[in-house]
């Protein structure tokens, strides 16, 4: 009978701390999103900046309980309609009815160009273009607007190495407490989760470049 | 979607049950009612104001659509939200299902239209009475109805609509419009009797009935409501047609119906009813439907339509538009686009505004106005005589440029506070009498805790 020995890295590997990868931050994992709730409501009065909450589904009231503040990202949109609704109303009227030049890489002339025996200018004709625009523009805004704010796309993130964390995709809500927070001190924020109720508490490891 | 709050809403006849608030309404309302019935009667057989048969006919006709609209808009929330199965809506359900109900007495805004064809059977618009008004009959207000005078004034209009005179006569008319109002009293009443059943029974099984007929309710309910714009506003102008009328129509009940809703919702909360039922995330929600049917979607309809009037370009279609681009009319065109989609568009547009009640209800009745202002213009203008005999379309524009609108006539004012304070009496009178929210839906829980966030 051969023994065929294998090597099974240790779970925690209890190694000096001053030679360890630092810390990226904590993770609190909590069992419903009623506990969640209190403890991002004690989480944001403690003064905590770099936080954040994860959860399965959209949990009601979180934002306030969080108090995080309102996107910018609508204001956003509403200024790239209206860019879309400006361009596409000159884009229309510089090719119709206008017939000066403008210097675009090479010199560009307007042509005014009579369609079906309509005045040249004929707003109700380029409405539908100046719709589609504005959408479009609108659209795009708000899609990479939120990919730009959310910093996506991502390919991997340092809490992906916790086992424990995939669990926030099925029954499990976490409260994440990063270290680059003013406030983290590591002892101090784990007894803090801690006694929030949370069923446990985790130290997610920086990601080694 | 779970909500960790606890809900901590007064479900208590106290908090669901009008009471005696809201009698002082319910009175003013009836005596306004009368007042502006009698007062219209008035004006309109002494010919005060230069007021004509025709104009005090239309004036009927515009504020019964009216009033019609706000229960079809109700109505349509309350079938789509069965659609839908919606939990958010629990908590307004009710008083759309109140307002839809209103439509059991949609036949007596008919009535006077029926006295027309009993009265004057064939009569001839054209000959008139001593006053030099027209005789009565329902020629007066659908040129269809009188074919010889339309034959002897207008004959190649005449031409075009003699070949729709087996859709359009006074039989067929007549059995179509019993098939609308009975179909839409028959089904909103049975939906605001099952949804009362189910507060006394708490009966899950009638949540599913609505369900399984919410859609044949749609299907009807689109067909029946474009026809009804089809018979009742569209065949005024007979030679002229749009498909999208009706879509036009049923965006006006969207605008209407929900104004109407946010206004009685908020009313009653003034009296301290709803507490805790109804808060600013249904309002928002309200709003949002209010924004985007209301303003997006009527703007988006009126002008799909105008632009393929416009384009084409053939004499038969683009007469119904130029009768409302003339004089006056042209004026309020641009009034009905500035004050029907642009202003409001801008001024609802944000989360903060749908979630302010006094801001709130203050866009719920500008955009009741101006519902009200787009059936006055749907119905009112009448295609210009010149229109049939000038060369250029400059020509119709210099004759017409003196054309008035007749919106300064009282009639407009008393007819619109006699329907309308009769519509406001059914309102309240139900909403006084009964309970303002769907007690035992099964997705109150849902509708309670909801937030938008």
């Amino acid at each position: 009978m051969t023994t065929v020995q294998t090597t099974i890295p240790a779970a925690n590997p209890t190694v000096d701390p001053a030679s360890t990868t630092p810390t990226w931050g904590l993770i609190a994992e909590f069992d419903t999103p009623g506990k969640l709730l209190q403890a991002a409501e004690e989480v944001r009065k403690a003064g905590y900046r770099w936080w954040d909450c994860c959860t399965p589904f959209p949990v009601h009231g979180l934002d306030g309980a969080m108090g995080i503040k309102p996107t910018i990202l609508p204001v956003m949109v509403f200024f790239a309609g209206l860019t879309g609704t400006t361009v596409a109303f000159l884009l229309q009227a510089f090719t119709n009815a206008w017939d000066f030049s403008i210097w675009a890489l090479v010199w560009v002339t307007g042509y005014p160009f009579l369609i079906s025996g309509k005045p040249m200018m004929s707003l109700p004709a380029f409405i539908p273009v100046m719709f589609e625009v504005t959408i479009l523009l609108s659209a795009l805004t708000c899609v990479f607007g939120m990919f730009t704010m959310n910093q996506l796309p991502r390919l991997h993130h340092p809490l992906f190495k916790s086992d424990r964390f995939r669990r926030v995709t099925d029954d499990r809500f976490f409260v994440v407490i990063e270290s680059r927070d003013p406030k983290y001190f590591h002892s101090r924020t784990r007894e803090f989760l801690e006694s929030l109720g949370a069923s446990a508490v985790e130290e997610i490891e920086e990601d080694a470049n | 979607m779970s909500s960790a709050h606890a809900i901590k809403a007064d479900l208590s006849d106290a908090n669901l049950r009008m009471g005696s608030a809201g009698s002082a309404i319910q009175s003013t309302a009836g005596v306004v009612a009368v007042v502006g019935l009698v007062a219209s009667a008035a004006i309109g057989y002494t010919g005060a104001f230069g007021t004509t048969h025709d104009f005090l006919l239309k004036s009927w006709l515009q504020n019964y659509m009216f009033v019609l609209a706000i229960s079809l808009g109700a109505f349509f929330f309350v079938f789509i939200q069965h659609l839908t199965r919606a939990g958010w809506s629990t908590t307004v359900r009710r008083v759309a299902e109140i307002l839809a109900a209103n439509l059991q007495w949609a036949w007596v805004g008919l009535l006077p239209i029926a006295a027309l064809w009993l009265l004057g059977g064939g009569g001839h618009a054209a000959e008139g009475d001593a006053h030099g008004h027209a005789a009565w009959g329902p020629g007066l207000l659908f040129p269809w109805a009188d074919m010889e005078a339309m034959r002897a004034h207008h004959p190649a209009e005449a031409d075009l609509v003699e070949g729709k005179l087996g859709y359009l006569n006074g039989t067929f008319f007549w059995i179509r419009a019993l098939v609308y109002v009975v179909f839409w009293g028959l089904a909103s009443r049975w939906f605001l009797k099952n949804s009362l059943a189910q507060d006394e029974s708490g009966d899950v099984s009638i949540t599913s009935k609505f369900q399984k007929w919410a859609g044949p309710t749609a299907i009807l309910f689109g067909l029946t409501i474009t026809f009804a714009a089809f018979d009742w506003m569209m065949s005024l102008t007979p030679a002229w047609f749009s498909t999208m009328f009706g879509v036009y129509f049923f965006a006006g009940c969207c605008t209407a119906g929900f104004a109407m809703m946010i206004v009685v919702i908020l009313r009653v909360q003034s009296f301290g009813r709803l507490q805790d039922v109804v808060n600013r995330e249904h309002c928002q929600d309200l709003g949002k439907l209010l924004f985007a049917f209301g303003m997006v979607f009527w703007a988006y309809i009126g002008f799909s339509q105008y632009m393929l009037i416009w384009y084409a370009n053939i004499p038969e279609e683009t007469g119904w538009f130029l009768a409302r681009q003339v004089g006056g009319w042209g004026t309020l065109s641009f009034l009905l686009l500035l004050g029907h989609f642009v202003v409001p568009f801008v001024a609802l547009i944000s989360k903060w505004t749908k979630r302010m009640s006094w801001y709130l209800m203050l866009a719920a009745i500008w955009m009741l106005a101006f519902a009200w202002l787009d059936l006055f213009w749907l119905i009112m203008p009448t295609i210009p005589e010149e229109v049939f005999t000038a060369s250029t379309y400059m020509e119709v524009v210099e004759a017409q440029a003196d054309a008035t609108t007749g919106i300064t006539n009282p009639l407009n004012a008393t007819m619109l506070l006699g329907i309308g304070g009769a519509y406001v009496w059914l309102t309240v009178r139900r909403v006084r009498s009964t309970r303002l929210l769907a007690i035992r839906d099964p997705r109150l829980h849902e509708g309670l805790g909801f937030e938008n966030q």
